[in-house]
Formats: structure tokens, sequence, C-alpha cells
């Protein structure tokens, strides 16, 4: 017993511990620094449990199935051959491209639009104007992505289903890459336009008053010196944007239409995304209709990695041709 | 200015406007879809009803004296009244938009409070209530009433006899009582494990840590949680939370515990940041005249950090709950999607957004019970973000 206390006595030196005080001190910040490192261990926690059950179905051999090959797994073009469970002939190249291509169709149709609207709440629109379209899209980053889900399944669905039928073209209720490319740009778009808002207010006075003193217009200072300016903070919504489009689910599994087989170019074609793969026709929690969906989360994982490495890249080298 | 220019002006300058009109028009389009289909169900009902309709098969004894209340002044031309039976019905929609057969009134002299539960003798409580939804009624000798008819045909066909075998009739079903306490649990429990361990976080980051290469490692890797998207962490709440809290407690499967671990862990970034901000904006000279009257650096937090701190606090707990009641897809994989009445900690039930969610994956589709709960759910973000931005604004104000 009393070797215990001497024990005690001696971490409390070697801490500096020498009064009741500080042994409060002491707990106080060692809760504190377990809190820390708690928050922190999670993200290795999320990669490591993720891997884990991830790797299972190439490395085991599936209850007698077979281990999954990979490379036909990264390049094959139907989701599933043969039927659950009874086969191990899963891929996910084509929904690899089907989510690379559907994110970056939605930029393309945000982009503009939310760049152009930040530029109108920063530099055009009178103040009370501005601080009403700030509050407009900052309440559409608050809308949850389920409420953008049930807006795609109940009025943009029928729209695309009436629009390809005038066309002359039958869609599945609606269920298309036309659907979610909308669905998805609309859900990217304040996040796109509040951050590329930050990075227009952020171009310097006198580089605009340089320009008008010039002669230009103001219309010409907002498109050729503002906007080029602030090209580095914009390629950065950019980024967050796409990584947004990459990683939404419920909205998307909502109205992909969840095709099987693909890649799906066509506009008014099915598709499925990574997250809407994921999200199908969950049954089982055993097994490699289960474990494959921890593979498909690892695949989402290193293309939003990929992606985000790749456009951090052309930032780079878009943003250091500056004008300045 | 050349004449070409100012045209190309103007048309730059009207691309822009049409540009920022679009984000309105999307709101407006989002928040009229929603009131217009959703807006007919809002009632105290839904909030309170199960989801499950409770189904009874009420017998009854021979009927001796019949009802002589007369038609009552409070009911509609829609009611349709026996008054031999003294009851009221009419035809109305349930919640999935199927036609049914409602009970709008029943007299105090009915003879059909006569009527016993067959499935369970012992039931005393048996009773047909106003807002129950009649499927069938079945007579000895002819072919059974059923809702399909319509009321009117059912009350005829009631009236013509002075016996029957048997009301089928249930409870309405479709109410979202039970999601909603599901979503207040999980509210409840993500914060009581979230709050703690994100405000300690961000005290120790900011009061405590050293400025070197291990805290910046820290930082970098609770920042680099807010990019995962949430779907990913429902994968993670699956894969490590579920079998944690099916280990050690009764539940089997996904449960609120395990959802709202997850849940705590998406908000932690949220809560770290926002606290870390209010902590910033605390002057140093406060620290430092509690350290000189002799507090110790624990001491210094919890009574001068910490309160001047509590409107970044609360900030962060306003976020979060906004943020629990959105989720969806985490919650998928985190906490099921069985829609249940009977709430437990340790059992399978869903929160709101999920309910949505599950009426939407459903065949058919039903938009219109969405559409209300998405009622529900952005008047409690937009209030959320309402006090966000009064209490930033107040705050701001004062420091």
């Amino acid at each position: 017993m009393k070797k215990n206390k001497n024990w005690i006595q001696n971490i409390m030196r070697s801490f500096h511990i020498n009064s009741k005080k500080e042994i409060v001190d002491f707990f106080v910040r060692l809760i504190f620094m377990i809190s820390t490192i708690i928050s922190a261990s999670f993200i290795v926690i999320i990669v490591a449990f993720i891997a884990r059950e991830g790797i299972k179905p190439f490395v085991t051999d599936n209850d007698g199935l077979g281990a999954v090959n990979l490379f036909k797994f990264l390049s094959g073009r139907v989701w599933l051959t043969g039927t659950t469970f009874q086969s191990n002939l899963y891929s996910v190249g084509f929904i690899i491209i089907n989510t690379i291509y559907v994110a970056l169709l939605s930029l393309l149709i945000a982009m503009p639009i939310g760049v152009l609207t930040a530029l109108f709440i920063a530099k055009i629109a009178p103040k009370k104007l501005s601080s009403i379209m700030r509050t407009v899209i900052e309440l559409l980053a608050a809308i949850p992505s389920i409420v953008y889900g049930l807006f795609g399944a109940g009025v943009i669905l029928p729209f695309v289903y009436n629009f390809a039928k005038t066309l002359g073209i039958q869609s599945p209720g609606g269920n298309s890459v036309l659907a979610t490319v909308i669905v998805l740009s609309l859900m990217i778009l304040p996040t796109i336009t509040a951050l590329s808002e930050v990075a227009i207010r952020s171009v310097g006075k006198d580089i605009e008053h340089g320009s008008l003193a010039l002669g230009a217009t103001k219309t010409q200072t907002h498109f050729k010196v503002i906007l080029t300016s602030a090209k580095s903070g914009i390629f950065s919504s950019a980024i967050l944007g796409i990584g947004r489009a990459l990683g939404e689910a419920t909205a998307v599994s909502l109205v992909a239409g969840n095709s099987q087989n693909g890649p799906s170019f066509g506009i008014f074609q099915t598709t499925s995304t990574l997250t809407s793969t994921m999200l199908q026709g969950l049954k089982e929690t055993i097994g490699i209709d289960y474990d494959i969906r921890f593979s498909v989360g690892i695949v989402l994982m290193i293309v939003i990695l990929i992606t985000n490495m790749i456009l951090n890249y052309v930032k780079k080298k878009v943003g250091n041709v500056n004008v300045k | 200015m050349s004449n070409k220019r100012k045209k190309f002006d103007k048309l730059l300058q009207t691309i822009t406007y049409v540009s920022s009109s679009i984000g309105v028009l999307i709101l407006s389009l989002i928040v009229i879809f929603v009131i217009k289909n959703g807006v007919g169900l809002i009632n105290w009902d839904l909030v309170t009803n199960d989801y499950h309709a409770q189904f009874y098969n009420g017998g009854i004894e021979e009927v001796t004296t019949f009802s002589n209340t007369p038609r009552p002044a409070s009911l509609d031309d829609e009611d349709i009244y026996s008054d031999k039976w003294g009851i009221a019905v009419r035809d109305g929609l349930d919640r999935e938009g199927k036609p049914i057969v409602e009970v709008t009134y029943v007299a105090e002299d009915s003879p059909l409070y006569l009527m016993y539960d067959k499935n369970n003798i012992d039931n005393l409580d048996f009773k047909i209530e106003v807002e129950n939804v009649i499927s069938s009624i079945k007579f000895e000798n002819k072919p059974s009433a059923l809702s399909l008819y319509g009321a009117e045909n059912m009350i005829n066909d009631l009236n013509a006899e002075n016996q029957f075998r048997e009301i089928v009739f249930s409870s309405l079903g479709g109410g979202i009582r039970g999601s909603l306490i599901t979503t207040l649990y999980t509210i409840g429990l993500t914060l009581i494990i979230a709050l703690p361990i994100g405000i300690f976080t961000a005290i120790y980051l900011n009061e405590f840590a050293k400025k070197n290469r291990f805290t910046r490692i820290i930082r970098s890797m609770i920042e680099m949680l807010t990019g995962v998207p949430s779907i990913i962490f429902g994968l993670m709440g699956l894969a490590v939370f579920v079998p944690l809290t099916t280990k050690y407690t009764p539940a089997d499967g996904a449960n609120l515990i395990s959802g709202s671990l997850t849940l705590a862990v998406i908000l932690l970034p949220i809560i770290i940041r926002s606290t870390e901000e209010s902590l910033k904006v605390i002057p140093d000279d406060f620290r430092f005249a509690s350290l000189a009257l002799g507090a110790n650096n624990s001491q210094t937090t919890f009574k001068v950090v910490l309160p001047s701190a509590l409107p970044g606090i609360l900030t962060a707990t306003l976020l979060a709950i906004g943020r629990v009641i959105g989720e969806s897809a985490a919650l998928i994989f985190a906490i099921g999607t069985t829609i249940k009445d009977d709430i437990s900690i340790f059992g399978k039930s869903t929160t709101l957004a999920v309910h949505i969610w599950s009426l939407l994956t459903d065949e058919p589709a039903n938009i219109e019970l969405a559409s209300t709960i998405s009622i529900i759910i952005l008047i409690i973000v937009l209030i959320l973000n309402i006090s966000v931005k009064l209490l930033s604004k107040k705050y701001l104000k004062r420091a």
C-alpha cells in the first residue's frame, strides 16, 4: 500500500504536481487532451475500418464464391453479373465514370450561375438587396439534402419526363442523368456562391479603381479585373462544390434511376453514382453484398481525393497567372 | 464608349441579373412545392398519431335497444348518419391518398358501444371512436359492406340489419409521432456525446496546446472530417458503432445509440470550430487578470473563459441540431430505415429525414406526407438559422 502511494507521488513529482489544486489542474488538462485525441482519431478510425471491411471481398473467398478480381471490379461495365449472394462478379468501373460525369456536368451548370450571383451580391446589388440575396443563399445552403431529393422527385422528375416526351424520347419516370445533374447543381449552387462571394469581396479596391480610372466601364471591370483577380478563390469554391456533388447520396439516389450497367452519357439515360449504389437494396449485414458497399466507399474516397488533388494542382497553375 | 461596347455590357449585365435571380427562383419553387403538397396533411393528429395502424375486430351480442339520438346539427353534409346505430361516417383519404371511410361521430347511446374485442375478450377499453377508419362490416347472411363502395353504401347496409357479425376498423395510421420522438432522442443523445468532447477539444487546442507540429497535425486531422461525405460516416457507423452497441447493449442491429454516435462524429468539427472561434475573441486580458489573481489554468478556463464563450457554444449547439434534423445519408446506415411507433434507444427506428427517404423509396412514393414532414423540418431549420444569425449579431456587437 505504502509502495503504491510512493509510486503515485513519484508520478506527481515528475509532472511538477505539488498541491491538490495542481492535481485537479492536471486531470482537467488530461481530460481535455484525451478529448482532443479522440476527436482527431476519428479520421483514422473511418479510414481504417472502412478499409478493413472494404478489402475483405478482394482477399477472402467470400463464403466459397471466390475473391473479387480487383482489376475487373475497377473496369467492369455491369454492377453485378449473376444473382445476389451467388456471384462475385461486381464492378464499379462504369459507376466511377458516371459519378465523375454527373458531378462535372453539374459543376458546369452551377459554376457560372453561382459566380455571377456572387458578383451581383458583392459588387452590383444595392446594400439591402444584397443582404436579402445573401439570406436566400444561406437558406438554400441550410435546406437538408433530403428536401432537395423530395423536390427532385416531385418536380424535376415529372419535368424531365415531360421534356423527354416532347422530344419523343421515353424516359423511365424521368430518372435520368439530366435530373441528377439538375438536382446536384441546385445543391452545390449555394456552396459555390457563398465562397465565390468571399473571394470577390476580398479583391482590393485599388485594383477596381485603377481599372475604372483607365476608362474601363463598370461591367468591364467586373468581368475582366475582379473576376480574374478572384480566380483562385473561385476555384476553391469549385473544389468544394465538386466534393459535395461527388459525395451527395440521398437526393441523387432518388432521381438517378440506379442503372445496373453503363456508363450512361445520354442525358435521358438512367444513371447510378457510387453513393446511390451504396444505398440501394441494403438487406443483409453479412456476406459479400454487404462488404462490397465498403469497397465502393473506399473507391468514393479515392475518387474524391484524386479529384481534389487534380483541381488543386490546376488551381495552382491557374492562380499564378494573376492580374497584379 | 462605342455603341458595340455598350451593347456588350448590357448583355453581360442581363446575364448577371438572370443568374442571380435563379437562386431566388429555386428557393421559392422549393418552398411553394413543399407547401402546396404538404399543407393539406398538416394538423396536430399527424404529429400525435402512430405510423402503423392498429386493426380491431369488433363483434356484438344480440342488440335489443337501438340509438334514439337524432342527427346532430354539428355534422356536415358529407357526413352520413345512421340514427338507428348512432354513428356518422364520411368518405375521406388516408395519408397515402387512398380512399377510406372514417368515423366522424358516435352518439352516446349508440349500440356500437356494446361491441367487444374479438381478438382479446378481456380488453374492456375497447370501443369505436371518432377518427377510426372502418374497413368493412361483415354480416351473417349477406355480403360484407366494404369501404371500397363508399360511406353511403355502408350505412345503408347497416341500417337494413338488426345484427352484424363484426366490424373491422383501425386507427388512422401514417402519423409521424415515432419518427419525431426518435429525432428528439437522437438530438439529445448526440449533443450529450458531442458537446463535451467538442468543447474540451476546442479549449485544449485554443488554451492549452503548444503551437508545435503535433498540434498542427491534430488540427488538420479534425479539419479533414469536414470533407468526408456523410454516407462515409454512415459506413463508419455501420462498421464501428453498430457492432459496438450490439455487443455492449441489448440492441441487435442498428439502433439510436449507434446513430447518435455517428452523428456525434459528424458534428465534432462543427462544434470545435464554432467554439474555438468564440474562444479566440475573448481578450487575453481576461485570462491574465484571472491568472494574476492566483487562479490556475483550469480555474481560469472554467470560471472565466467558458462563460465568455457561451454564445459560441450555443451557436454550435443550434447548428448541430440543424444538422441532426437534416441528416439522412449517414443515418440510413447507422440508425436504419424502419419506421416504428414504440421508441427505445436500443431499438430500430428512424428520424424524420430518413422517414422522408423511406416514403420516397416506397412504391408508389408518398409525396404528400414527405412534403408535410419537409415543412416541419424546414420550419425548424429556418428558426435555428435565424437564431444563429441573431445570436452572432448580438455577440459580435458585444465583442
